[in-house]
């Protein structure tokens, strides 16, 4: 038995292995892309406010 | 018009409109999301031909579509500034790369995953595919040379002239279905009067196409935004959006 056949109790039945990879991989690209840019918008905030104090001393 | 562009390219205008813009491209792209799945994995019938498996395309050909249009728009934004020096240019195509190369990631990896029960096998070296991987290494080497220089100015300039030559791809990857013998089927969305496929089937497709048009809309202006206060850190409106006085 190979991993589309056990898969197949799930939706979609002897599809169900591709689909669900092909939208988990698809949700784990798109979550990463917002995890990077709010990631990025702090450490952006950060290091500029950093900056802007020691500028300030 | 022309006034409104030219107010456009001053970074702080610039800066204030990608924040105010961004509630208006993430709930669309939301609301879109949830209605087009909704629509795609449930609603719609299973194919005739491909059972359950033809889902896939509502992933597939969005991130597809996406990754040329995301290309196009980087690699005019660049023209627009080399042309006309518009600093901001330089950011939308500078943030636009790394989204780009993941819708055209998503396409290929999706594509490999359709393949596999369809055509039997995950990758073939086929026209459509080929190019579509070009794809990849153009954006991929876009990103490298924009981030081999430390001044942004120098960089934007050679990774703009970079995706301007790489334009050449876009209509070869178009076309690719109709010049060779591929594997790849036919567009879907070539010809919206005389649709190839149920409406049932098309509608959740086209919804889709309009979610990742929002999505790649709400990621730029976040890059954007934070992109124009590194590139402006030295004035003073940065200073004061940074550390919250009133300007």
């Amino acid at each position: 038995m190979n991993l589309a056949e056990i898969l197949s109790f799930l939706p979609y039945g002897k599809y169900a292995l591709y689909i669900w990879l092909s939208y988990g991989i698809t949700f784990i690209l798109i979550v990463g892309l917002f995890v990077r840019a709010s990631i990025n918008h702090k450490k952006i905030r950060n290091q500029l406010k950093n900056k802007y104090a020691r500028e300030n001393d | 018009m022309w006034k409104w562009i030219q107010k456009l390219a001053s970074p702080k205008v610039f800066y204030e409109t990608t924040n105010k813009l961004i509630p208006w491209f993430l709930w669309p792209f939301i609301a879109l999301l949830i209605l087009g799945l909704y629509w795609g994995l449930v609603l719609a019938p299973a194919d005739y031909q491909q059972g359950e498996s033809f889902r896939i395309m509502y992933i597939h050909v969005p991130s597809a579509w996406m990754s040329m249009l995301v290309y196009f728009i980087m690699a005019m934004a660049g023209g627009i500034g080399l042309i006309w020096q518009i600093k901001m240019a330089e950011v939308v195509a500078k943030v636009s790369a790394p989204i780009g190369a993941s819708f055209t990631l998503m396409a290929l990896v999706t594509g490999a995953v359709w393949g596999k029960p369809m055509w039997g096998t995950w990758w073939v070296w086929d026209a459509r595919l080929t190019s579509e991987l070009i794809l990849l290494f153009l954006y991929l080497a876009y990103i490298s040379l924009n981030n081999a220089f430390d001044n942004p100015k120098t960089a934007a300039k050679a990774s703009s002239i970079l995706a301007i030559v790489g334009l050449v791809n876009l209509p070869i990857i178009h076309y690719s279905v109709k010049w060779w013998n591929t594997l790849h089927q036919g567009s879907i969305l070539e010809d919206l009067t005389e649709p190839s496929v149920h409406p049932d089937m098309l509608w959740p497709l086209i919804i889709m196409v309009f979610a990742f048009q929002f999505l790649y809309g709400v990621l730029a202006l976040m890059n954007a935004r934070d992109e124009v206060l590194v590139r402006e850190q030295n004035s003073r409106w940065v200073r004061a959006v940074v550390t919250g006085e009133q300007s």
